[in-house]
């Protein structure tokens, strides 16, 4: 049956014209699958970074509340809070304090979360996400649980033991025991996270107890969160809200305009090696278009010279996407993708370990599939398709 | 069907396996778990802060979606006057 559809001759014939051009064909072989690596490994990265940052968006405040003064964060009061609970609607809203740490040694930045003390409520939590969990370490207060890259970075920066120096605002020093790492199944979320309790951490930063960096606010029906920020932005004018839809609208952009990048790159590559095909292929070179001529002269038709065009493309291109995906699933998800990853980390010296969650995203396979094979073959089929349709004497002279 | 096209053939389908038998096994060894998924939705329920670790970017910053409308400090991590620096898009509609 399918011998009847696919004329194995033809493709007998397609191979040995692919080989009687080796060199020429391995070229555009190994560029088409350079090209294919390279678009299908940034759009798995990109897939893989929204999945995962998508994952946890439901779990992000729906309102988050800072003061803006002169285009800049500052700290805002804490009798915001109460303010802010009283508009109906509102559930919860908790004064957070949290900042950036920047450790000198090494020049990296920590970002240190402040928590309400060390209560039951988090036992639960701390069990599934920290491990060398020592609760009655934690209840002693002058102690914290930090991400794998920030105890990696204390190691770094000679603390080899288990505690680190805060240096505080005036000069001296905040000592604090680890009393635990982050477990690493979490750690593209918590690498260079320290969690401590907010005592600690208003000492550190020296915040007094009546300011708090942001507000995060929780609202019982999910419709009315913008409502409730408009309100908001009412009362205090001078703060920027941002919502849980901000959030996503964030991310979004942040990895768009990443995968935008490179996008452009490789129109602009895709481009430059349509017009290499074109050019090879709209100028046949004499020795090709005396090829279709011979073969027309001894009773093909154009039909059989389109057909074995066709093979010809189709086997360079199937094999180049293929060999290309493959490749790119294995560069991504098996070598966490060396050099590629440095443009999606940016230059940091507190590295994760981009171990990313992996998914099977058809609509990028079709993308680049369409975007490569049938454009090839196009590129291939109509300047034979001319050179085919013209009288075979004319051509053979 | 002569040599080369049989070898075609087997290229093509042992690409093919190979295709299948990586996506099955990337989807066994190496996506999210339910486990993990809880995991992370439990760390950031704690930390209540936005982003990962990875988008540290040029201002050595996390967290660019709760940072700065825009700031001079972006260019060096050495900068000391830090707090939210880094660039981002004006997207908060509370801020209209």
């Amino acid at each position: 049956m399918i011998k009847e559809k696919i004329n194995l001759y033809l493709i007998q014939y397609a191979i040995n014209a692919i080989l009687r051009q080796k060199s020429k064909n391995f070229f555009i072989l190994t560029i088409f699958i350079l090209l294919t690596f390279l678009l299908t490994s940034i759009f798995f990265i990109s897939n893989s970074i929204k999945y995962e940052l998508n994952s946890t968006v439901e779990a992000l405040p729906q309102i988050t509340v800072q003061k803006i003064k002169a285009g800049k964060s500052y700290d805002i009061d804490t009798s915001v809070v109460d303010d802010i609970l009283t508009i109906t609607g509102v559930t919860d809203a908790v004064a957070r304090v949290w900042g950036y740490y920047y450790f000198e040694n090494v020049g990296v930045n920590f970002t240190i979360v402040g928590l309400d003390t060390y209560e039951n409520q988090y036992k639960k939590s701390f069990e599934n996400i920290v491990k060398k969990f020592d609760l009655n370490e934690l209840s002693e207060n002058s102690s914290m649980i930090v991400g794998q890259g920030v105890f990696e970075s204390f190691k770094k920066g000679y603390y080899l033991q288990n505690y680190f120096n805060f240096i505080k605002p005036d000069g001296s020093i905040k000592k604090l025991t680890i009393a635990g790492t982050f477990n690493s199944d979490i750690q593209l979320e918590s690498n260079d996270v320290i969690i401590m309790s907010k005592e600690n951490i208003r000492e550190i930063f020296d915040i007094n107890e009546d300011k708090t960096t942001d507000i995060v606010v929780k609202v019982a029906n999910p419709e009315e969160i913008d409502t409730i920020a408009q309100k908001i932005k009412l009362i205090y004018p001078d703060t920027r809200v941002v919502t849980s839809e901000d959030f996503k609208v964030s991310y979004q952009n942040i990895f768009n305009y990443k995968s935008g990048i490179f996008l452009t790159i490789f129109i602009i590559s895709l481009f430059t090696f349509f017009i290499i095909i074109y050019d090879k292929s709209s100028g046949l070179s004499s020795e090709e278009k005396r090829e279709i001529g011979i073969l027309k002269a001894i009773g093909w038709t154009v039909d059989d010279v389109l057909k074995e065009k066709f093979y010809e493309s189709f086997i360079i291109s199937f094999l180049a996407y293929m060999i290309g995906i493959i490749s790119a699933f294995a560069f991504v998800y098996l070598f966490q993708a060396p050099l590629l990853r440095e443009v999606f980390v940016g230059y940091s010296e507190l590295k994760t370990t981009f171990e990313l969650p992996f998914v099977f995203d058809f609509q990028t396979l079709f993308l680049v599939f369409f975007l490569s094979v049938p454009i090839y073959i196009a590129a291939t089929i109509i300047p034979s398709w001319r050179t085919a349709t013209l009288e075979t004497d004319e051509v053979i002279r | 069907m002569n040599k080369k096209t049989t070898y075609l053939f087997y290229t093509i389908i042992s690409l093919l396996t190979l295709f299948f038998i990586q996506i099955i096994y990337l989807q066994n060894n190496k996506s999210m778990t339910k486990e993990m998924k809880e995991a992370k939705i439990e760390f950031v329920q704690l930390v209540q802060l936005p982003d990962l670790a990875i988008s540290t970017e040029a201002t050595y910053v996390r967290h660019r979606s709760l940072a700065d409308i825009f700031s001079i400090y972006k260019d060096d991590g050495n900068l000391r006057e830090y707090f939210p620096t880094t660039f981002t898009y004006s997207h908060s509609q509370g801020y209209k």
